[in-house]
């Protein structure tokens, strides 16, 4: 990969996250081949005509089933991914998560009051239960700083990482009883916590994609300041930045782009911790070509992980957390174990 | 140049440094002399804009407690000791980091018209220049902490700030650090202020000396002009004795 231009790598990248995407909407129990979907594409942005010999069935299956989906995958991987560099940034932590504000816990929670109320399966449940539990994670994460700054003025690292998972247990104990409580819905709860990208259509791709494109946009743009406090917070500050202003901001964004995507898909883990140890191993640390490349990878591998969740076991459905987890966790014990060694 | 008058500072309610005024001269090097906790850095920190303070911290027409970080940035640069290091970004990369304060803040801020030059410059004066595309996860102690020299000098800041920056360092590296200071404070409109823990090498390159006990100043003066007395005073012990009988086993 070395004996690649930084660009060339990048456009490398793009193509096989359009592989990925491709394939996303290509493989399943009626094959799908590159050049059909192109077809149908064209057709319903530009209306050109459909070929006469073409299976009825593949227009409506692309365009409402399997497209909004692997987009879907694509933005939420796209999201979390992006996060979690920032917030490793952020930290200084190589491990730390952008679930780590406890935005997590708390859509996770309000995710679960809904369903054992019964709101969830109402008719307003579609739309009330991402936004109930985008409010809870967002509010979580206030809490989380509030109580923060309320100990600590300074709002350091150590701080934040200790009360955001504080929190996190605190709120997940409580859906764990709550859980309990109502063996009914368990079930339903631990499929919600694992995260599920099936029956999704445009209507919940519209908000994620928003969100995703907003904030990626805006960590490009604070792409120095995210170098910057990569050294540490004061080194940051005696280089020019106004450090709690731009802390405040980033911290807003990752809760925004986090619990947007977990609000509509549930918790899909390690993503945001995988995803910027790969890309900054091809790309390196610089920010400039960090977030955007996370951007890309991460759309990328959640599209393929969907697959995977969708078709290893067809016609039922592995839930998608369980796929990254499965690849993502033996990666993070090599991290932890490979930078025990250096530190040795 | 740096003027700072009747400080107060701390951490919560208890302030560490109380009441402390000096002023440091263009083309000097001020050294700050104390024994461990007496608030050395602790000042510093407060001069640099990074701890609150009370009294008054003015330099090249600036109140440093007041005024925006980006103009801070651009009148002090802070070198401290080498800390831990998580991302492996270039040498390059991390030099050009200091000429983050004279960049345009605006929305569509990048990189200001002659910074590739500065950068370049900061690079070859600090030796680093053959090395800029090496990680600085790859590189020695001292390697490094040029490299973090090069990202001041960049900064192009009037005044640097020094907390300990020769700590892990061998000796040839120490002296080469404190030469390089020497020489950029040599066109007489720059100045170093620094925290150093080894007196040798305070009282080798210092033009000035300020002398803290216990969070106030005991004195400010020039480093021929030191009363070795006062050195026994902040230390606790008889530091001539000491360096003779180093000297002793050598000769």
């Amino acid at each position: 990969m070395s004996r690649f231009s930084r660009p060339a790598r990048f456009g490398l990248l793009c193509l096989a996250a359009l592989a990925a995407v491709l394939l996303g909407i290509g493989v399943g129990s009626v094959p799908i081949s590159p050049g059909e979907i192109f077809q149908v594409l064209a057709n319903k942005l530009w209306g050109a005509a459909l070929p006469e010999q073409m299976n009825p069935v593949i227009p409506g299956l692309v365009w409402s089933i399997r497209l909004p989906r692997v987009l879907l995958s694509f933005f939420v991987g796209a999201s979390l991914a992006v996060s979690g560099a920032v917030m490793q940034s952020l930290l200084q932590n190589p491990l730390a998560s952008s679930y780590g504000l406890g935005v997590s816990s708390g859509a996770g929670l309000g995710a679960a009051v809904l369903i054992v109320t019964g709101v969830a399966d109402s008719a307003a449940g579609t739309f009330l239960l991402p936004a109930v539990c985008l409010c809870c994670g967002l509010a979580t994460m206030g809490g989380a700083l509030s109580i923060s700054t309320r100990l600590d003025r300074n709002l350091s690292n150590n701080t934040i990482i200790l009360i955001g998972m504080v929190l996190s247990l605190f709120l997940n104990a409580i859906m764990t009883t709550l859980s309990s409580a109502n063996p009914d819905y368990t079930q339903r709860i631990t499929l919600w916590q694992l995260g599920s990208l099936s029956m999704k259509t445009w209507q919940q791709l519209g908000p994620v994609a928003l969100a995703a494109l907003v904030c990626i946009l805006a960590f490009c743009r604070l792409a120095p300041e995210l170098d910057l406090l990569s050294f540490g917070e004061e080194q940051a500050s005696a280089i020019g930045m106004e450090r709690k202003r731009i802390k405040w901001l980033l911290v807003l964004l990752v809760a925004l782009l986090t619990g947007t995507a977990v609000a509509f898909v549930g918790v899909i883990g390690f993503v945001d911790l995988v995803a910027p140890h790969i890309v900054r191993r091809i790309f390196g640390p610089s920010h400039r070509m960090l977030i955007p490349a996370c951007a890309v990878f991460g759309g990328g591998f959640l599209s393929l992980c969907d697959l995977a969740a969708r078709t290893l076991a067809s016609p039922s459905e592995i839930p998608i957390g369980s796929i990254t987890a499965l690849i993502g966790a033996p990666f993070f014990l090599y991290i932890f174990f490979s930078s025990r060694k250096e530190a040795r | 140049m740096l003027h700072a008058e009747h400080i107060t500072c701390g951490y919560g309610d208890k302030p560490v440094v109380q009441d402390l005024s000096f002023s440091a001269q263009s083309g000097q090097i001020l050294c700050i002399l104390g024994a461990n906790g007496c608030g050395k850095t602790t000042l510093l920190r407060a001069v640099s804009g990074l701890l609150p303070s009370t009294g008054s911290i003015t330099a090249a027409g600036l109140d440093l407690r007041t005024a925006p970080r980006r103009q801070v940035a651009q009148t002090v640069a802070f070198l401290s000791q080498l800390s831990n290091l998580y991302f492996s970004y270039t040498v390059y990369q991390t030099v050009e980091m200091g000429r983050y304060a004279h960049r345009s803040p605006g929305l569509f801020g990048g990189a200001a018209p002659g910074d590739g030059e500065m950068v370049r410059s900061c690079l070859e004066q600090t030796g680093l220049w053959e090395l800029r595309d090496q990680p600085i996860t790859a590189l020695s102690g001292g390697q490094l902490q040029r490299v973090f020299l090069a990202r001041v000098f960049a900064q192009d800041p009037k005044i640097i700030l020094l907390d300990e920056p020769t700590n892990h360092l061998d000796l040839k590296y120490q002296i080469e650090l404190m030469e390089q200071l020497r020489r950029w404070v040599a066109p007489g409109d720059r100045c170093v202020v620094g925290v150093l823990h080894d007196v040798n090498l305070a009282l080798n390159y210092a033009d000035q000396l300020l002398l803290m006990q216990e969070g106030r100043a005991l004195c400010q003066t020039s480093a021929q002009a030191l009363d070795p007395a006062l050195l026994d005073q902040i230390y606790g012990l008889d530091v001539r004795g000491y360096m003779r009988s180093a000297l002793k086993r050598w000769e």
